[in-house]
C-alpha cells in the first residue's frame, strides 16, 4: 500500500500489471523504461527465464510530479502470466495501490483473458481486497494485429463490474497507449489518497 | 490479511533513524534498510557505498515472500531470517513485524552472528514505531482536499 513519508516528502505507490501470458505486460514496462529520461526512472529489473518469459516479475521505479510538496513515485511491477506461476503472482500483488489488467485483444485469447481476470480477483481475496477497492485500468493490447475482437466485445466480456473502469487501446510494442495507461492508473491511485476518495486508513485504525 | 497505507511522520523517521544508527554501531553492519513487505523502502541508514536501495528493496521483499511461501509448504509459519553470503558483502534479512523486514548489508568487519543478535533488538524497536504509525489516524493536512484540475493532469507527457 502507499507509503507517505513526511520526513522525505514523498508518496510511493505500487502499480501491478496483471494479465495472461504473452499479453504484453513486460512490453509496457520496457517501453516506459526506453522513453523516460534518466532523471525519472531507476533501474529496470527483469526476473525472466532464458527465453525471456517472466518467471517472477519485472520491476521499474519511476518518478512523477510533485503534488502539494510531496514527490510522487510509482513502482511498476509485472506478474508472470503463465498459469503455473500463481503463487508468485499472488506474492507480487501484495500491497498494490493500482492495477493494470493487460488483455490480449486477439479472439483466440479471450478465454485466457477471462481466466486471468478471475485469477486476479481470487488472488486479491488473499489480501482481503476486491477489484472495486483498487484503482484499476483495462488495457486492450495488440490492437495492431489483424484478428482482434472489437473493443465493444472486450468491454462486454471484461469490463462488467457495477462501476465500469477506464480502458485504453494499445499496441505496447510500438508504445501506443502505454503512457495513456500509465497516466490513467497513476492518476487514479494518486486521487485515492486525497479528499473524499481517501482510502480507509482512518476507519481502519 | 488486510494491508494498510503507511504514513511516516517526521518523528517516526527520527525514531527509526536512531534505532538504525544504534544497530549499525552495535552490529558493525554497513547499511540498514527497513522495507515494506510489498517492496517499498521505508527507511535507510548507513551507506558508505552507493546502493540501489529501491531495487534492493523490491528484490529483498520478493525473496523474503518467496521463502515465507516455501516455509508454509513445509508446514512452518515463516522463516524469520534470510541470509545471503557473498565473497565481500553479505545480506541479512529479518522480520520486523507482519508488514516489514529489516535488511542489513555487511562485510568481513563483522559476523552474521553479530548482525543477527542486534537485528532482533532493532526489529522489535522499529516494529513498535511502525505499529504506532499504522494505528494512528492519518493527518488530514495536505490530503484533505481532492486533487484539483492542475494536479490531476498526466504525470508523463508524450511524445516519447
Amino acid at each position: 500500500m502507499s507509503v507517505i513519508n513526511y520526513a522525505k516528502r514523498t508518496i510511493d505507490f505500487k502499480i501491478v500489471y496483471y494479465g495472461p501470458g504473452l499479453a504484453g505486460k513486460t512490453a509496457n514496462l520496457q517501453y516506459v523504461h526506453r522513453c523516460l529520461p534518466h532523471a525519472n526512472k531507476g533501474r529496470m529489473i527483469s526476473l525472466a527465464t532464458g527465453d525471456d518469459r517472466t518467471i517472477y516479475f519485472d520491476f521499474l521505479p519511476v518518478s512523477a510530479l510533485t503534488v502539494r510538496g510531496f514527490e510522487t513515485r510509482f513502482q511498476l511491477y509485472t506478474v508472470p502470466g503463465q498459469v503455473q506461476y500463481d503463487m508468485t503472482r499472488r506474492l507480487v500483488l501484495r500491497g498494490a495501490d493500482g492495477l493494470v489488467f493487460v488483455a490480449d485483444s486477439q479472439f483466440e485469447r479471450l478465454r485466457e483473458n477471462v481466466e486471468s481476470l478471475r485469477n486476479l480477483e481470487t488472488n486479491l481475496r488473499e489480501y482481503e481486497c476486491t477489484l472495486d477497492e483498487i484503482p484499476h485500468v483495462l488495457q486492450y493490447n495488440k490492437r495492431d494485429l489483424p484478428n482482434v475482437a472489437p473493443v465493444e466485445y472486450l468491454e462486454f466480456v471484461l469490463n462488467r463490474r457495477a462501476r465500469r473502469v477506464p480502458f485504453v487501446e494499445a499496441a505496447a510494442l510500438e508504445g501506443e497507449g502505454v503512457f495513456d495507461t500509465l497516466n490513467t492508473v497513476s492518476r487514479m491511485a494518486l486521487a485515492s489518497e486525497f479528499g473524499s476518495e481517501r482510502r480507509g486508513h482512518d476507519e481502519a485504525s | 490479511m488486510k494491508l494498510r497505507d503507511t504514513v511516516i511522520l517526521e518523528q517516526d523517521a527520527e525514531r527509526i533513524h536512531q534505532v538504525l544508527m544504534r544497530f549499525l554501531s552495535d552490529s558493525g553492519a554497513g547499511e540498514a534498510l527497513v522495507i515494506d513487505r510489498g517492496g517499498q523502502l521505508l527507511a535507510m541508514d548507513g551507506g558508505g557505498q552507493a546502493l540501489d536501495a529501491v531495487s534492493i528493496s523490491a528484490l529483498a521483499a520478493a525473496a523474503f515472500s518467496s521463502t515465507a511461501a516455501m516455509a508454509q509448504l513445509l508446514g512452518e509459519t515463516e522463516f524469520t531470517v534470510l541470509f545471503h553470503e557473498g565473497a565481500k558483502r553479505s545480506i541479512h534479512v529479518s522480520r520486523v513485524e507482519e508488514e516489514a523486514i529489516l535488511l542489513a548489508v555487511f562485510d568481513e568487519r563483522t559476523t552474521v552472528g553479530m548482525v543477527r543478535v542486534f537485528a532482533k533488538e532493532a526489529s522489535r524497536a522499529v516494529g513498535a514505531v511502525l505499529g504506532e504509525a499504522r494505528a494512528r489516524p492519518r493527518p488530514a493536512g495536505e490530503f484533505a482536499a481532492p486533487l484539483n484540475a492542475a494536479e490531476s493532469g498526466p504525470a508523463w507527457t508524450p511524445p516519447y
